[in-house]
């Protein structure tokens, strides 16, 4: 019994729980945005079909809007809003440029298979000032995917068509086995999306971005299956700490 | 859209190799892949133009010249006498009609011909319908063929409201509903417009006359049709983003030329139907300002140059292409001229945002951070539940009948959830969600709410370990730590739930804007970047557990002893702690319980793949002088 003194009782540690990684991932591309000036602004996730679409210069006839790519609630008044660009024009109507706005949330789509879910997360950016180009977008662009995967992360920017944004593109970054992967929509704000906020498009321009959050968050966390997020299993979720 | 290599190839001068087209398709936009000789490509909703072979390469001419090898009939065409009524110009601006009648014998299909059905998978039909399959592909322009046998009276074309049933030419019967464009005889449809023909009037391999229609519809009359009755259209998906409209006669002049590569032609005849005169459209030429949108410094000839290089005609104005429906507006020409110059090769400018950074709301984030350091896993839960309550919300189009409303509270959705932990042999279970909630009250009213459920054990611990999670736990963590009884904590009982457990169930929610401001003031929100950490697939195969109860009676070792659990290491082993600990100081023994968790990532394990993973890591302290296993005889 000579080390008596010594016995102590195993110690316990405290056993912390974990943020779900797809809050966690939302998170960080805010801070990001915010890091270079964005505000964040929140919003319903139940919208108008007036800001969900025709505000954005979605029309009437865009395939978006058929009742099998849209949640429709309220005798087909409301949707369940398909991206968290409404946030946005709600802010814009309410602010005068220069304003910068990030918005976060979960978004709907009427989807349920192996890839896609009926509801996911997005983050997007928008920032209106006079002489805001497409060439600043890319440098925005650039520094957020820096932040994102390193420096030495190769990047590729592609014509696209977003129907809120003209010059539109995707961009896309280079994996480790030599593919190009799809990680964000991005462009030149439309200026009939300024006009429809009361915002003078012969004065002033605008960038935005939007990225999908389980996208970033299966890349970097090396996730493969979207639906993982959404089992509620500790056996996952325990190795977000 | 697939297109063939070599296709596409014969209508540029220049002949780039695979590699290097693939990385000017990307530039231009187009998404594809490469499969052999195949480049199958994505082309955006706003790019119908593009469309086909004629189409894609006029989009490469700023790179490689395209051209347009192909023969067009442009003999005199007789005009065909013929009784066609439009009765909706507006969903039908122009028609053209050609009339073909052909001798008995047909050739064998020329490479252009044959090689669309082979090396594409096509399935042929017959001649005319395989030559109208071809020309979409050509030229972008869908065309019908009606046999004109089947004519037999007046040929009418309306936008109506329909009731009728309506069998296509691949023999679906569909019941037509609201509004469509059709072509109709005695008023008997035989033909969904832009959509599919009808069997009634479709070709067979003895038609041998034919009346092959050709048509501009405005795509907001095809748009969502084709999905709506189930039809797998591709003239649908090209006239819903946009037609040429000044290519209907060319198209049906190219469609003579094909005739007569295979077949002797008896007679023809044309006629075009047209409403209004088709607009020209005209943008004015604006470099500073294409420069002002991209940050760049382009002339303006080279401005000029790219876009008459995309087919815009320039002179005093630029006058845009009939067959480019998505130009409007300055901004996208900018985007044309970026296509051509590279998004890649435009310089970036960094840029300085004027906005004043605000203090970011951190109430979300406090709460989150309670949880996390208190031992809680936060879920995020879908929103669409089978149960209705008079404040649910409905969705109009639900994914199904089991998701028709959306949920009222979070608390389903986290019995859900722990219910599913527990079948996966969790013993303790702390989850929470914080998510708006949507009510139907006198306007849709918004909630956040914060949901919180427990059940099992209190702990892995040995002080821990025999406890319950009960109400008192909840209680002291968040009211009678802060002082404060908003937390409404409830047991929810089993009787319900498809289970055998027995522990208790308690759940607590509570709309966060109603959590007083006590019980933030001892919340430090945690700092620190994220840690992305590398993801382990999570194993389906079942765990088994395994005790062991230590004796140690020569405490010199204890130390040793519990430094070699710290160790503890195996493949099979999930998971290890320490849930009993008692010390008798009479005796001068310890006594030590031991759990081990194991699973594999590969399969169910057999006893003895367990029994050598215990043997394998309880071997070092089995060897400490003085720890043994009582009544186990260790190998």
């Amino acid at each position: 019994m000579s080390s008596r003194d010594k016995i102590e009782p195993p110690v316990i540690k405290k056993k912390i729980g974990t943020r779900h990684p797809i809050n966690q991932t939302k998170d960080f591309l805010l801070n990001l945005l915010s890091k270079n000036g964005f505000q964040e602004i929140q919003g319903p996730e139940i919208e108008s079909e007036e800001f969900n679409f025709d505000m954005l210069n979605i029309k009437k006839s865009h395939p978006a809007r058929q009742m099998h790519d849209t949640f429709y609630v309220e005798n087909k008044r409301r949707v369940l809003r398909t991206h968290t660009s409404p946030v946005q024009i709600r802010s814009m109507l309410e602010s005068n440029p220069p304003f910068a706005f990030s918005s976060a949330g979960k978004v709907y789509r009427k989807d349920d298979d192996a890839t896609h879910l009926p509801m996911f997360h997005q983050v997007e950016g928008i920032y209106v000032d006079q002489g805001v180009n497409f060439a600043n977008l890319k440098d925005l662009i650039n520094k957020i995917l820096f932040s994102i995967f390193g420096e030495q992360v190769e990047i590729r920017f592609r014509p696209s068509y977003f129907p809120f944004t003209e010059p539109s593109a995707e961009v896309d970054i280079l994996s480790e086995n030599g593919k190009w992967l799809e990680i964000l929509g991005c462009g030149i704000v439309n200026p009939i999306v300024l006009n429809n906020c009361n915002i003078d498009s012969k004065k002033y321009s605008g960038l935005a971005l939007g990225l999908g959050i389980e996208r970033i968050a299966m890349l970097k966390y090396g996730v493969n299956d979207i639906r993982e997020f959404y089992k509620s299993n500790l056996d996952f979720l325990d190795q977000f700490k | 859209m697939k297109f063939i290599y070599q296709d596409l190839l014969n209508l540029l001068k220049e002949k780039p190799s695979k590699e290097s087209l693939s990385k000017k398709l990307f530039q231009l936009g187009h998404e594809h892949e490469i499969d052999g000789d195949i480049f199958d490509i994505e082309i955006t909703p706003n790019r119908g133009d593009c469309l086909s072979l004629i189409g894609l390469t006029r989009d490469l001419n700023n790179f490689y010249q395209s051209d347009d090898p192909y023969e067009i009939y442009d003999a005199d065409i007789e005009i065909l006498e013929f009784d066609f009524k439009n009765l909706a110009f507006k969903s039908c601006p122009k028609i053209s009609f050609l009339e073909i009648e052909i001798d008995e014998n047909i050739s064998p299909y020329k490479a252009y011909l044959e090689n669309y059905f082979s090396k594409l998978g096509n399935n042929k039909t017959n001649f005319f319908t395989d030559i109208s399959n071809y020309i979409s592909y050509e030229r972008g322009q869908p065309t019908h063929c009606f046999d004109r046998e089947s004519i037999t009276n007046d040929l009418t074309f309306n936008n109506r409201s329909c009731g009728e049933n309506f069998k296509t030419l691949l023999g679906n019967e569909i019941k037509l509903e609201g509004k469509n464009c059709v072509f109709a005889i005695d008023d008997e449809i035989v033909s969904l417009a832009g959509v599919m023909g009808g069997e009634s009037t479709a070709c067979s391999t003895n038609t041998r006359k034919v009346l092959v229609e050709c048509a501009y519809f405005n795509p907001e009359d095809i748009i969502g049709k084709a999905v709506k009755y189930n039809l797998k259209s591709d003239a649908a998906h090209k006239f819903e983003r946009g037609v040429d409209i000044a290519s209907q006669e060319i198209v049906l002049r190219r469609f003579v030329s094909i005739v007569q590569d295979h077949a002797s032609i008896k007679s023809l005849r044309m006629n075009s139907f047209v409403g209004n005169k088709i607009k020209e459209r005209y943008l004015p030429i604006e470099t500073e300002r294409i420069n002002k949108i991209l940050g760049t410094k382009l002339t303006t000839d080279e401005y000029v140059n790219y876009l008459a290089g995309l087919g815009f005609e320039i002179k005093d104005k630029i006058k845009i292409p009939s067959f480019r429906h998505d130009i409007n507006s300055q901004n996208d020409l900018s985007e044309e001229i970026a296509r051509i110059v590279g998004y890649d090769n435009i310089k970036s400018i960094p840029i300085k945002l004027s906005h004043n950074l605000e203090k970011e709301q951190y109430r979300i984030h406090m709460i989150e951070d309670f949880f996390v350091e208190n031992g809680f896993s936060e879920v995020i839960n879908f929103p669409f539940t089978e149960k209705e309550d008079k404040k649910s919300i409905l969705i109009d189009n639900p994914l199904d009948s089991n998701r028709k409303n959306l949920r009222v509270s979070l608390k389903d959705s986290l019995i859900e959830n722990l219910l599913f932990n527990e079948r996966r042999q969790r013993d303790s279970i702390k989850l929470f969600e914080i998510s708006d909630i949507y009510l139907n009250e006198k306007n849709i009213l918004q909630e956040k709410k914060l949901g919180i459920i427990i059940s099992g054990r209190l702990g892995h611990n040995h002080e821990d370990f025999s406890k319950k999670l009960n109400s008192n736990y909840l209680n002291e963590i968040l009211n009678l730590k802060n002082n404060i009884s908003v937390f409404n904590i409830e047991e929810i009982p089993r009787e319900n739930l498809k289970t055998k457990r027995k522990e208790k169930i308690f759940y607590t929610e509570i709309l966060v804007e109603d959590i007083p401001s006590e019980f933030f003031k001892n919340i430090k929100l945690r700092e620190g970047e994220i840690n992305f950490v590398k993801y382990d697939p999570v194993s389906e195969f079942p765990s088994s557990t395994r005790d062991f109860s230590f004796s140690i009676n020569n405490l010199v070792e204890y130390n040793s002893f519990i430094s070699h659990i710290k160790d503890f290491k195996d493949d099979n082993l999930k998971d290890f702690f320490i849930f009993d600990y008692y010390e008798n100081e009479k005796l001068g023994e310890i006594k030590v319980g031991i759990r081990l968790v194991f699973q594999s990532p590969a399969k169910t394990l057999s006893d003895d793949d367990i029994q050598k993973s215990i043997d394998k890591i309880l071997k070092p302290i089995i060897d400490l002088k003085g720890v043994s296993i009582p009544g186990l005889e260790f190998k």
